[in-house]
């Protein structure tokens, strides 16, 4: 049972980083706490699914699909929200609660459109032989959705550190006003990040969808609080946190059904998050200085 | 008068919740007031509707006993957790908070024979009624605009602006802080004992994420200048669905829109649009 | 001035007149979750009734009066249902009303129309504690405390189970009661429980508890889940190469189950007082009308729902109007425990029960439930 445990908390790990990844992006750059985040995984879903369903496309275009529908979408965010919400100089809170507007409205009209029953993906489109890895069976799905969780987040922190974009990125998370100063486009870095984040949530919408082969509206509000809850583990803002915090909840979650009753599931991820920041506020992987209002 | 019947009958409730959400409302005002992000009330507000409730229906005390518990154990809880969560600042506390809230949604989930667990509690005989909830939030709202007028009110607002110039200048910040978290638990407790008292039926999952949420959003719409904005706030929340009614299906959607539209156009909540408004009033001087 | 008043005043009286004159319509109330998660359920409970009234309406009506039918959003949320029974007894004076959809809102509605004097009858309210609220309440859907040791007495002769793994949802109401009244079963029948595990509504990876299960060794897997988790957690447990039957509660018992779970569906156990193979002819018109009217195959809740409308509508015909709100209401409220019909649901008749304070209260559904077990996606009923 110890391996199959193993890997059911390394795919859960994965799907949780995946999506964590674009919450902490968001929070660390435009230093908003997007509680739509959820919609746009849910989102993702969706487009993946009406790809395959109405379009009768195959599953690597339904995800393209997917990409750029939520791609649109984290466009729209920060173009529509965030950036009235910046000229205006609102209070650091007010963008929060325009996402939460936009969460309700997304939620809501996914649920007008299709309706509030579960969906799921055509049984064909899933490749289910199951690979027996040491006693552990886990279906090649599973095994591909890891590798690109993997290949994605490896994407990001090459990009990160490489790239001129990933250095201007990086300067804008510290200081907005240096960045400006110093030439980058600080609104077209915003709205990429925006984009980038809303990319990877909706990617991780896409994978939960066909692993767990349950599509519906409210998906996206169990995967938001896990989300909040990796982030905080992990450092907010913090890239490799939100990784290694990913894959530290899944172990945590599946070893905690395993040995201590899954009652106590959410009690024990939770309880670990109060105990994290009361000793380490600043995540595992966090900066110690404290960020200015 | 029989148009006033039908009208109380119909929505009384309603009415009352108006109440229970400016009590709601006011909680988080403060606490945003003096800087805090914390999403805790909702937890607070179930360990009051929770206590409460339990007392009634083991022990029959008189309804001041019931809510006078109602609001003290959450503070209680306050003071326990507060030393050492309200190190933590900004998205951190708010963090913390939430966990909190998380955990104590669980513990009432398996605490099966006291709580009920998922099944929550039934039968709470209605005690609440429109007299006790005026009364509460008219003083409640009376005691904020004193203190918000008063010098703790303006210490309150330096606190928030910047803290380190605060303690500089000789204020014992935590004490205001855990002073104002305390406080803030107290309504939202006694906000949970008029609505357990409410609704007959309580259950874990109101008090959770989405509560959470709800509550803090009144706060931020409304708008964290002043008490009356939470008044604004807990109203809006409480009436637009029951406003859109007619809306059936797009109701929910225009709900959310509205929401995104008040704080795009007013990011600073809805009393500074009144007190804008109320200003452009005034003939020029 | 005085022309228009006149004009006005003629033109007013005439609307009325039109208004009121032709057949009376008698109104009743439902209020259901149209919008929110809990939409998927009360969506067909809506047809449900729909259905039925059109059905009554295009047969005669109420001795010549037609029935309509005011439906509310109440959202899934308890203070909404409140809202809404409200609004319907107070404004709309409704002479009864159906709902709300989850139990949950149920308990905090419910009091609302007992308080009132009016009958409120819950089509999908399953849960413990809501008919002993007073004796106004009702409600024809079969709680699980009558199935569930039906459905596993049969299930063990046929499957030969000798322990069980349990799997239910802890932080729903509904689940949660099915997995009281499953435990309460199992431990009458005395099976043994190999491990008990839980998950939350809004899951949607089961593994870690299903491999606990698997490693357990139980013959069977009992769940209590509704079928938005029940699906994934059959699908997950054959991917593991769990080949266990499944033994089922209430809310697996939805043609869902296929689409959700395809290729993974077999062998699994349900009882209801409903189902789609049932060929008894009430049955098999109300499926053809359903799926002529939304070209779908109707679920239980639709039926019950359909079903509930007919009973009204027996205890209707029996009453004499007065005109006077209370002496309608209360006259229904007798009319309505002697009513017996058999409808998709097969014969029907309520039981009185006992309140909390040991006087009599509300009146449960009497019922006898069929046990079917899923194969090649139908459900095949066992004797």
């Amino acid at each position: 049972m110890l391996a199959q445990q193993f890997v059911n908390a390394i795919s859960l790990g994965g799907v949780y980083a995946l999506f964590a990844l674009g919450f902490t992006l968001v929070f660390g750059v435009l230093n908003v706490l997007n509680l739509a985040h959820g919609a746009v995984f849910m989102l993702g879903a969706y487009a993946a699914l009406q790809g395959v369903v109405l379009f009768r496309l195959p599953i690597l275009a339904a995800i393209v699909l997917a990409m750029v529908v939520t791609a649109l979408a984290g466009w729209a965010l920060d173009r529509m929200i965030f950036a009235t919400l910046r000229a205006r100089q609102a209070p650091h809170l007010a963008p929060m609660i325009a996402t939460i507007g936009v969460a309700i409205t997304l939620t809501s009209v996914v649920e007008g459109l299709f309706g509030a029953e579960n969906l799921r993906f055509p049984i064909q489109m899933l490749p289910s032989e199951a690979v027996n890895l040491g006693g552990a069976q886990i279906t090649s799905l599973e095994l591909k959705i890891i590798l690109l969780a993997f290949a994605l987040m490896a994407l990001l922190l090459w990009g990160l550190k490489k790239t001129r974009i990933g250095c201007a990125l990086r300067a804008l998370a510290e200081s907005p006003k240096a960045a400006a100063l110093l030439g980058v486009n600080v609104e077209g870095l915003f709205s990429a990040t925006s984009i980038v984040a809303a990319l990877f949530g909706g990617m991780a919408g896409v994978l939960i969808a066909l692993y767990s082969n349950a599509v519906f509206p409210h998906m996206g509000q169990p995967m938001l609080h896990k989300g909040i809850a990796v982030v905080i583990l992990g450092g907010m803002g913090d890239i490799r946190g939100a990784l290694l915090g990913g894959f530290f909840l899944g172990f945590a979650e599946v070893f905690s059904v395993a040995y201590v009753g899954s009652t106590m599931r959410d009690a024990v991820a939770f309880g670990l998050l109060f105990a994290v920041l009361l000793l380490r506020p600043e995540g595992l992987f966090g900066k110690a200085a404290q960020r200015r209002a | 008068m029989e148009w006033l019947d039908t009208f109380w009958s119909t929505y009384s409730t309603l009415v009352l919740t108006v109440g229970t959400n400016i009590l709601l409302a006011l909680s988080i005002y403060l606490t945003l007031a003096c800087g805090l992000l914390t999403v805790a009330n909702a937890a607070f507000m179930g360990i009051g509707a929770y206590t409460s409730a339990l007392l009634t229906i083991h022990a029959d005390s008189p309804f001041l006993l019931v809510l006078s518990c109602g609001a003290l154990l959450p503070a209680l809880v306050a003071l326990v957790i507060g030393h050492p969560t309200l190190r933590l600042s900004g998205v951190y506390l708010a963090m913390a908070t939430l966990a909190f809230g998380e955990v104590v949604r669980i513990v009432v989930l398996n605490s099966e024979e006291t709580t009920g667990g998922a099944l929550g509690l039934n039968g709470i005989p209605q005690r609440t009624s429109g007299f006790d909830v005026a009364l509460a939030v008219g003083l409640a709202l009376y005691v904020l605009l004193r203190l918000a007028s008063s010098r703790v009110g303006r210490t309150m607002i330096a606190i928030s602006q910047d803290e380190v110039a605060t303690e500089l200048m000789g204020i014992n910040v935590r004490a205001y802080k855990l002073f104002v978290f305390v406080f803030g638990a107290a309504l939202a407790g006694l906000a949970g004992a008029f609505n357990a008292h409410l609704t007959f039926f309580i259950s874990p999952s109101e008090y959770g994420f989405e509560r959470g949420v709800e509550i803090l959003t009144m706060g931020v719409l409304g708008g964290t200048g002043s008490p009356w904005g939470a008044v604004l706030g807990g109203l809006l929340i409480t009436i637009l669905p029951e406003l859109l009614r007619g809306l059936g299906h797009y109701r929910p959607i225009v709900n959310g829109m509205i929401l995104i539209v008040i704080i795009l156009y007013s990011p600073r909540g809805l009393w500074y649009l009144v007190r804008w408004a109320r200003r452009l009033a005034q003939p020029a001087r | 001035m005085r022309l228009t008043q006149i004009v006005r005043g003629t033109m007013l009286a005439l609307v009325v007149m039109v208004g009121t004159s032709g057949a009376a319509e008698i109104k009743i109330g439902a209020a259901e979750a149209l919008t929110g998660n809990a939409s998927q359920y009360g969506v067909p409970i809506r047809r449900g009734f729909e259905l039925a009234l059109s059905e009554i309406n295009g047969s005669g009506g109420i001795n010549g009066d037609k029935l309509a039918l005011i439906v509310e959003d109440e959202q899934g949320k308890k203070e909404e249902a409140i809202n809404v029974f409200k609004k319907l007894i107070f404004q709309d004076r409704v002479l009864l009303l159906f709902g709300p959809t989850l139990s949950n809102s149920a308990q905090a509605s419910d009091p609302v129309a007992q308080a009132a004097k009016v009958v409120v009858f819950g089509t999908s309210n399953t849960a413990d504690g809501i008919t002993s609220i007073g004796n106004y309440v009702f409600r024809n859907s079969v709680t699980e405390a009558d199935i569930l040791p039906v459905t596993l007495k049969i299930a063990g002769q046929k499957t030969g189970f000798k322990k069980v793994a349990v799997l239910y949802g802890n932080d729903d109401i509904f689940t949660k009661s099915g997995y009281d009244n499953f435990r309460k079963a199992l431990r009458e029948l005395k099976v043994p429980v190999t491990t008990t595990e839980t998950f939350a509504k809004g899951d949607v990876d089961f593994k870690p508890q299903l491999t606990k299960i698997k490693a357990s060794n139980a013959d069977a897997i009992v769940l209590s889940a509704l079928v938005a988790e029940g699906a994934p957690i059959m699908a997950q447990a054959r991917q593991l190469g769990i080949t266990l039957p499944f033994i089922g509660g209430n809310g697996m018992n939805s043609p869902r189950v296929f689409e959700l779970a395809k290729d993974y569906s077999d062998n699994l156990w349900v009882g209801s007082p409903w189902s789609v193979e049932n060929p008894a002819s009430e049955n098999k018109r109300f499926i053809a009308a359903y799926q002529k009217s939304h070209g779908a195959l109707p679920d239980q809740f639709a039926a019950q729902a359909y079903d509930a409308m007919y009973i009204t509508a027996q205890a209707l015909k029996r009453i004499k109007f007065t005109g006077k709100l209370e002496a309608d209401r209360s006259a229904l409220r007798d009319a309505l425990p002697v009513v017996q019909w058999s409808g998709a649901t097969g014969a029907f008749k309520f039981r009185q029960i006992t309140g909390r304070d040991g006087k009599p209260a509300g009146y449960d559904a009497v019922q006898t439930a069929i046990v079917m077990s899923t194969k090649d996606n139908r459900y095949v009923i066992q004797k």
